[in-house]
């Protein structure tokens, strides 16, 4: 009692302990990075995306000239663009059937906690370990792909060092470091149908192919939504894998350029800072409209899935 | 019997087929890793011979030492345990304080600071790159810096260019209201009758209430930071003694080209995932026991 009588302290601790002050001080952290880190960078760099800077010389103003000459002249620039969509599409279309069976397949089995863990070891290994470790595996002569390929008489492709395929070779590699990822999401989206529905099919003599196509598939729409949301737009920003897999090059030919990829090499290596910045502006300005149209799709998906 | 027993031979053989996928799929996933593990082990004159044989004959297990001796991993290994742990109790810190904000207090702009976090994470990394190297790189009053940022390095070939720009995570704060949005409102109610100031509501009764949360996210932020690379690259690139274990293997490619040292490369590379993995394996249970207390709370 005599403590909650006491007079509260009309210290500065108590003020700044106060009910009113404490949220406030609980945010500064996170306040001042967004200022610095978040919005600062943003008007930076679209600034900056309108002068000609090499990061030695003070930056000049060119006005649209970066994004003239991106969208107007720079032919490597379309290149990249078309990469990139070539990969984030890829990627998907390969992918998620993928994640789709093997979720299937794991979501009654037993000894689920192996079968994660292998399939999350990819997802867990860093880039450059992924990036070198298939360098080894794809090499044209003596990979263990090829070796392997040999064995049952099969041609040994180029797999990186052959422009036509190079940018294919990529899409396998990426897929095997996110199956593991998309497949967890999909088991969590199958655990969510109701096993009535089933019980109801099976009682009516459907067979697994019936069941799996005309219940599972429809029932997990939200989820494939959601996946195969999340997965693009990732996919159109993504490059570290290039990066690595290339020596920075994005090779062999440009063919694993991306256009985030070009951005980088464009700010540090060629030190055009203002025309990479209009290159990041521009790469997401698309990012941006196909995100809006996508959580368009997806809420009318989500609505009419259920 | 006999319909009966067809439908228990067809599920008997749809779970086989199962079985024989996931395998597959499991052996997929593993001869990578496989191959990079018995690639370390050959010779110099495996490497050089024609065809080089696949197998090692004599194994050189010594090469997952010789990557402390003869490479900076010893370096290495220090800079990616100290960053990986420093940003990852940063972000668990901010997370958890403006989590805790916009979960349990009533204030005005509330709702637009949460509207603008989940707005945030839709903004690409790319976006941040180059802006904030530069803003690291004049830094006012840092490495050198006069108050207009001009005259030094600015914070970059410095720990602090690793970590600062990861000190916040979007996602992180808005897993942590989700959490904090779980605790009744009651128990703070009732410390605060006992006078106790925000702060020791904060830090002694609810920080420790989310404790599986604090897990999971830490998790995924030690896991994530690991993995870093293109942003450390980007400002360690020409500081060696900064660099991280994929960052130094990747910058000192180089040095791999002559096909002899490959299997050190390999060797490396395996000392590089080893402890994710560990870690891995065993937090696998606290991991989704955070996932499931976070499913059942938000």
């Amino acid at each position: 009692m005599s403590k909650r009588n006491r007079p509260r302290r009309a210290s500065l601790i108590g003020w700044l302990g106060s009910k009113q002050v404490a949220p406030w001080i609980f945010l500064a952290p996170t306040l001042a990075f967004a200022v610095v880190f978040f919005l600062l960078p943003l008007v930076y760099a679209f600034y900056i995306s309108f002068t000609k800077w090499d990061s030695l010389t003070p930056p000049k103003w060119v006005g649209l000239d970066n994004y003239k000459y991106i969208l107007t002249v720079d032919p490597v620039f379309w290149k990249t663009f078309g990469n990139t969509l070539y990969f984030a599409f890829g990627s998907i279309a390969l992918g998620v059937p993928l994640a789709v069976g093997l979720a299937y397949a794991f979501s009654k089995s037993r000894w689920q906690g192996l079968w994660r863990s292998i399939y999350w070891l990819p997802m867990i290994t860093n880039v450059v370990a992924v990036a070198y470790i298939w360098y080894f595996v794809l090499d044209d002569r003596f990979g263990l792909m090829n070796r392997t390929l040999g064995l049952f008489g099969l041609g040994a492709p180029g797999w990186l060092t052959n422009p036509k395929i190079a940018m294919t070779s990529v899409i396998l590699i990426f897929v095997w470091m996110q199956l593991g990822q998309n497949m967890l999401l999909f088991s969590a989206g199958l655990s969510d149908i109701d096993e009535s529905y089933y019980e109801a099919a099976r009682l009516d003599g459907a067979s697994e192919g019936q069941v799996f196509f005309k219940i599972t598939l429809p029932l997990l729409m939200p989820t494939t939504l959601f996946v195969l949301i999340t997965n693009f737009i990732a996919g159109l920003s993504y490059f570290a894998l290039m990066l690595a897999l290339s020596d920075g090059t994005g090779g062999p030919m440009r063919s694993t350029t991306v256009t985030g990829l070009y951005m980088y090499q464009v700010a540090f290596s060629d030190l055009r800072i203002g025309r990479a910045s209009a290159m990041a502006y521009v790469l997401a300005a698309v990012i941006l409209v196909i995100t809006l149209a996508q959580l368009r799709l997806f809420r009318r998906g989500g609505v009419e899935a259920y | 019997m006999a319909m009966v027993r067809d439908t228990r031979a067809m599920a008997t053989a749809s779970t086989m087929a199962k079985y024989v996928v996931l395998t597959i799929g499991a052996l997929l996933m593993l001869a990578p890793f496989f191959d990079m593990f018995i690639g370390a082990l050959r010779t110099p004159a495996e490497r050089l011979a024609m065809p080089p044989p696949y197998w090692p004959s004599d194994p050189q297990w010594q090469n997952y030492l010789r990557v402390f001796t003869e490479l900076p991993m010893g370096r290495w290994l220090f800079n990616s345990l100290y960053t990986t742990f420093t940003i990852t109790f940063l972000q668990l810190l901010t997370s958890a304080m403006a989590g805790f904000a916009l979960a349990k207090y009533r204030f005005r702009g509330r709702d637009f600071l949460f509207r603008s976090v989940l707005g945030a994470q839709m903004f690409p990394f790319f976006l941040f790159l180059i802006p904030v190297f530069f803003i690291l790189r004049y830094f006012p009053l840092a490495g050198g810096n006069d108050l207009l940022g001009e005259g030094g390095a600015g914070f970059l070939n410095s720990y602090t260019a690793i970590i600062l720009p990861f000190a916040v995570t979007w996602y992180g704060i808005f897993l942590m209201r989700q959490f904090f949005m779980g605790l009744p409102d009651e128990l703070m109610d009732a410390a605060r009758l006992d006078g106790c100031s925000e702060f020791r509501i904060f830090f002694q009764i609810a920080l420790p209430l989310v404790l599986p949360g604090l897990v999971t996210l830490g998790i995924f932020i030690f896991v994530y930071q690991w993995n870093e690379v293109i942003w450390t690259m980007t400002v360690t690139r020409t500081a060696p003694d900064l660099q991280t274990i994929p960052v130094g293997i990747y910058l000192l490619r180089g040095a791999f080209v002559d096909q002899g040292t490959q299997s050190l490369q390999q060797a490396a590379l395996a000392v590089s995932i080893a402890p994710v993995i560990v870690i891995f394996l065993f937090l696998q249970r606290y991991y989704i026991r955070g996932l499931t207390a976070g499913a059942v709370k938000g």
